[in-house]
């Protein structure tokens, strides 16, 4: 299939991110189509923004840098934002769902390298990872890389994937995984939780080395959780995906 | 034996209120049941104690009081378990509800500019 008429979409997740927002879809709008793809044509990408019943000028200031907004009637939490996400990609039957925060510590220059599994079929849910190689950039404070460590071997023990960053929420995903995760998307703690219901539901999960930045403004929303209540929290509810009745498909 | 008149009376206000609240459509049927079940069993026993004492007895509680508290704790646990459950329920079609308005409103201003343009 010709690059160009792969149906992409950048489904951006952002809760109260005025000030972030509108830089992150205007990059994803130009540098998305950067020409770094291995000599083939420029991607297209649409980008839909997920306003999470933001307070602020979220929406607005997505609308004005050129994104799709759907607003979310209230605060429905990062899990239930993307899934709307999904559901928008499965109706109009996107090829390929990107997830992207919309703080702008995800760089969509990386946009044709985690797509790029996905376009030659080599994988299903490709994730983008800060420490799967020395790449530098930023590398999340010590407390979070030791809780991060914990939930590969976790992951890995329980499901045999090992992905090094679970909780990195910057991913690409084809249409069979947007078919499954717009019926089902778990909400508690969705990114490392996400590679569990993949893998159960047979996904081939690649995982792709990434820089990543430090936020621009605003703070992310675990840096105030107690890391390890966080992580008892987080291991909890995997273990709960583990054991959970799945629905037979026939 | 007035402590059982008063069990008595306390168990038929719990069960006429239930009822009460079903009448004036406060309560529908599926969440009143529970309620009316626990206190139809308080009826019952409040009239016929010595059953109660029996139980307690052949249970092995030293006292009564004792076998009426665990009894009432066990039924509580379980009916908030059951409102949880139902809490749950709710919010997980909340979820839902609000995905499914966000995107028929954006679907329909969408339509709306495409129309007025």
């Amino acid at each position: 299939m010709n690059p160009a008429d792969i149906k992409i979409l950048a489904i951006v997740p952002a809760f109260n991110e005025c000030g972030n927002i509108g830089r992150t879809v205007r990059e994803i709008r130009l540098r998305g189509l950067s020409t770094e793809t291995q000599g083939d044509s420029p991607l297209h990408v649409d980008i839909l923004v997920i306003d999470d019943g933001s307070v602020d000028a979220t929406a607005q200031e997505a609308r004005q840098a050129g994104g799709m907004v759907i607003s979310l009637p209230f605060n429905l939490g990062i899990g239930a934002a993307v899934q709307t996400g999904f559901q928008y990609a499965q109706k109009y039957q996107y090829d390929i769902a990107v997830q992207i925060d919309g703080d702008g510590q995800h760089d969509p220059a990386f946009l044709d390298k985690i797509t790029g599994p996905i376009r030659r079929d080599e994988a299903d849910m490709v994730v983008a990872s800060r420490f799967l190689e020395k790449t530098g950039g930023f590398q999340s404070s010590f407390s979070r890389r030791v809780g991060i460590h914990f939930f590969v071997h976790l992951i890995n023990g329980l499901t045999g994937v090992r992905i090094n960053d679970p909780t990195s929420g910057f991913r690409a995903f084809n249409k069979k995984m947007i078919a499954l995760f717009s019926e089902y998307y778990p909400h508690d703690f969705p990114e490392p939780e996400a590679i569990v219901v993949a893998q159960q539901a047979g996904g081939r999960i690649v995982e792709i080395p990434v820089m990543m930045r430090a936020r621009e403004s605003g703070s992310s929303s675990i840096r105030y959780f107690k890391t390890l209540y966080y992580m008892a929290k987080v291991t909890l509810a995997i273990l709960l995906l583990m054991i959970r009745q799945r629905k037979v498909k026939a | 034996m007035n402590i059982h008149i008063v069990a008595m009376v306390v168990s038929v206000v719990i069960f006429l209120f239930v009822i009460d609240l079903v009448r004036r459509r406060r309560l529908t049927f599926k969440y009143a049941i529970s309620w009316l079940l626990v206190s139809a069993g308080a009826i019952f026993f409040a009239v016929f104690y010595r059953l109660l004492f029996g139980c307690a007895a052949f249970l092995g509680f030293e006292l009564p009081s004792n076998f009426i508290f665990f009894a009432l704790f066990c039924v509580f646990v379980f009916l908030s378990l059951l409102l949880t459950v139902f809490l749950c329920q709710q919010n997980n079609r909340n979820d839902v509800m609000a995905q499914k308005i966000a995107l028929l409103e954006f679907e329909l201003k969408e339509l709306k500019k495409r129309n007025g343009a």
